[in-house]
């Protein structure tokens, strides 16, 4: 916590509390934000430079300074950087920064560019991880004090552009659960599981598992609560819209839900052991112009039916032993790719499991 | 690659070298793509010199291209299942691929004979399979709806090992020694794999939107630290397993359109996540239709992608991390009335070593 004393004394916009590496950015910050004529976009240097300025030159009254905080909107004090900020928000956002634990979003600089979606601000009903605050909560309780969010907040410098979404408040989750401090300072070099686990991934105590508790109050295998339910998506807010069913399962069971593919081609059902894919080239196209069209199931069965009497007649191929050389030539289906085929050798069928495929040579042989 | 019509909507004042609105990278389309929407892809492993692509799809089958220098890709083979395909793996040393399907069982297809048989059942459609290999084992890792995790020896008909899960499997990631697995209702995972697969921890999840993807990464030693865990709601975790320090772990926003003038944000689906073998960088791909290369160390983007017409679904680097293979399909995320049969799946290959090159550090 050595760094966040170094921190305490950066800069910080009295306006909307932003922090700043230093004052001349500050500056630039409050022309650009704050002080800015919304009308000629004529960058003034104070809140009051900016009311005359409005009043005279564009005959228009302003009442609030831009994008201030609301009760930070005073344009008759005289704010430059750092100078003419009250005393009492001075010594307030000191003691904030040391670290009481009713900051909360008070002190959290918005991030540079933050689009003003709602994903995470406008979700109250979404479900809420300790660790996971949408800017404007409280910390959780268990955060112990000097804990502050602020301080870890700041989009590090060389952040590109295209990160500027990562919301700052991401930058601390994945602690294991509410039972363990979050932050276990008493043991200044661990993280939660560190104690107990060389990073290696090698000892594995049991204790790992066990004490890792949010989770595994759930047995396993069993239905969760509102397995008879279907669970929604959360909505994430008025402002954008998650492209998804919404149903909250996966797209693929949704998409395997469909007729067209739950119509599993009957291949050879009770068959343990092989399903060859060896088969003659008309066949091959048979099948193939039947899987196409899905509609025509009444011929896609026949085909089938086809396929499975020609396995036979072929015999069981085994699973050590190759097919006969003259069925290497591709699958059931294989008819639009069979001319690129190349065959394996016939050195090589009938290997057993672990020789290397056909298909490291050379194309041509 | 030259004889791609697009779908009537390319413009048609544009120049030569633009083949058509349906690759605006203007990446190397692989050939005779899959007839549906490609549900997986995976490249061989490093013990094959050539490279070869392997994807599964919907339309019930799994094809395998050579991947040439020049960016020519060679159709090699292609087999059938009975159901829909969710996942591909290959085995370590290249001769066989796993095929997991709707039909709720894995098959090894052995590419030298061209012969599948069935080495996992599940009882419900296998979601993610994926080959371990440890110095004292080798199995196949399978996840399924039927809310197990299930381990097979490939000859013996009943698993190994086989581990409740909380929920269903919906993504999976193994680098020994080291698995994680994501389910429903946004459980994760983390196994161990040395000795015996176990349970190593389960993480309460950073993100509060269903799981679709993850993807394990490694430190500069080259051993597994952490994943990536991506949401349907256009949002990527990093995480790692111990973190040195709580700041370590974070998220990011990704796959979103850019907010209209009012505000109005549509958020997309990570479809899939995969790490750059060399850099340590990631790809990201969305139902956007974009791709995104990260530097999760500086925090940065280091490229995003024009927007495709479909989605992108998935992602893969070979093995030295020269080429980026990405589909191109529909994920079924607005539902079957955006279902278009009629639209191509597209599979491009990108060169992209120097692309994922992080960022010098400053």
């Amino acid at each position: 916590m050595g760094r966040k004393k170094k921190k305490m004394s950066k800069p910080w916009c009295w306006y909307c509390n932003r922090e700043f590496e230093d004052e001349k950015i500050l500056i630039q910050h409050q022309k650009a934000k704050h002080f800015k004529c919304h009308i000629c976009h004529k960058k003034l240097y104070t809140g009051p430079g900016l009311s005359i300025h409005c009043m005279q030159v564009h005959k228009e009254t302003i009442d609030k300074v831009p994008n201030s905080l609301p009760l930070r909107s005073n344009i008759e004090i005289e704010i430059y950087g750092m100078e003419g900020i009250p005393a009492t928000d001075l010594k307030e956002h000191e003691r904030q920064r040391q670290g009481g634990n009713d900051s909360g979003s008070d002190d959290e600089p918005a991030p540079k560019k933050a689009k003003p979606e709602g994903l995470l601000g406008n979700a109250p009903g979404g479900p809420q991880h300790p660790g996971m605050m949408p800017p404007g909560m409280m910390p959780p309780p268990g955060m112990p004090p000097g804990m502050s969010m602020g301080p870890m907040m700041h989009m590090p410098p060389f952040m590109h552009p295209g990160m500027q979404m990562m919301p700052p408040h991401m930058m601390m989750q994945g602690q294991p659960g509410p039972a363990k401090p979050l932050f276990p300072s008493a043991v200044p070099t661990s993280s939660p599981g560190g104690a107990v686990v060389g990073a290696d991934f090698k000892p594995i105590s049991q204790g790992a598992t066990i004490s890792a508790p949010p989770t595994t109050n759930q047995p396993a295998g069993s239905s969760t609560p509102g397995s008879d339910k279907v669970p929604l998506i959360a909505s994430t807010g008025a402002s954008s819209k998650i492209i998804h069913p919404v149903e909250d399962i996966s797209l693929e069971e949704i998409r395997a839900r469909r007729l067209k593919y739950t119509k599993v081609t009957p291949q050879k059902p009770e068959e343990p052991i092989p399903t060859s894919s060896s088969a003659a080239t008309n066949l091959a196209i048979a099948v193939s112009a039947a899987q196409q069209a899905a509609a025509h199931q009444a011929k896609q069965i026949d085909a089938m039916n086809h396929h499975a009497a020609m396995m036979q007649r072929f015999g069981q191929p085994v699973r050590v032993s190759g097919p006969p050389i003259g069925m290497i030539h591709g699958g059931p289906i294989m008819s639009p790719m069979r001319p690129h085929m190349i065959p394996g050798p016939p050195t090589l069928i009938g290997g057993h499991l672990v020789r290397p495929p056909p298909l490291s040579m050379p194309p041509g042989t | 690659m030259f004889n791609q019509s697009s779908f009537g909507n390319s413009i048609i004042g544009q120049n030569s070298t633009t083949p058509s609105a349906a690759n605006p990278m203007k990446d190397f389309e692989v050939t005779q793509p899959p007839d549906d929407s490609i549900s997986s892809l995976a490249f061989s492993p490093s013990t094959l010199q050539q490279n070869f692509l392997v994807a599964g799809s919907w339309d019930n089958s799994v094809r395998c291209w050579e991947i040439e220098q020049s960016g020519k890709s060679v159709p090699k083979s292609m087999q059938s299942c009975g159901a829909p395909i969710l996942d591909v793996c290959w085995i370590d040393d290249g001769s066989k691929v796993f095929i997991a399907s709707c039909d709720k069982t894995v098959k090894v297809w052995d590419l030298a004979s061209n012969q599948t048989m069935q080495v996992a059942q599940h009882e419900a459609p296998v979601k993610t399979c994926h080959w371990i290999k440890s110095p004292n084992y080798t199995c196949l890792m399978t996840g399924s709806w039927d809310k197990t995790l299930k381990f097979w020896d490939t000859r013996s008909p009943n698993p190994i090992m086989s581990i409740n899960l909380p929920e269903r499997c919906y993504c999976a990631d193994v680098d020994y020694p080291m698995a994680v697995v994501g389910t429903g209702n946004r459980h994760l995972i983390i196994y161990q794999l040395e000795g015996k697969p176990q349970e190593f921890k389960r993480v309460e999840s950073p993100l509060k939107y269903q799981h679709r993807c993850v993807a394990i990464f490694k430190d500069k030693k080259k051993t597994p630290t952490g994943y990536a865990l991506g949401s349907v709601e256009g949002r990527v975790a990093i995480q790692y397993v111990n973190p040195q320090n709580p700041k370590d772990n974070f998220t990011f926003k990704c796959h979103r359109s850019n907010g209209t003038p009012n505000g109005f944000q549509d958020i997309y689906a990570v479809n899939d996540i995969a790490f750059h073998p060399v850099h340590g960088t990631l790809a990201t791909v969305g139902s956007d239709g974009s791709f995104s290369f990260w530097d999760k160390d500086a925090r940065t983007k280091l490229k995003p992608s024009e927007l495709m017409q479909q989605p992108v679904v998935r992602c893969a680097f070979n093995h030295n991390g020269q080429i980026f293979a990405y589909a191109v399909s529909y994920d079924w995320s607005k539902g079957h009335e955006f279902y278009n049969p009629s639209l191509k799946n597209y599979i491009f290959l990108r060169p992209c070593y120097d692309e994922l090159k992080p960022r010098s550090s400053t």
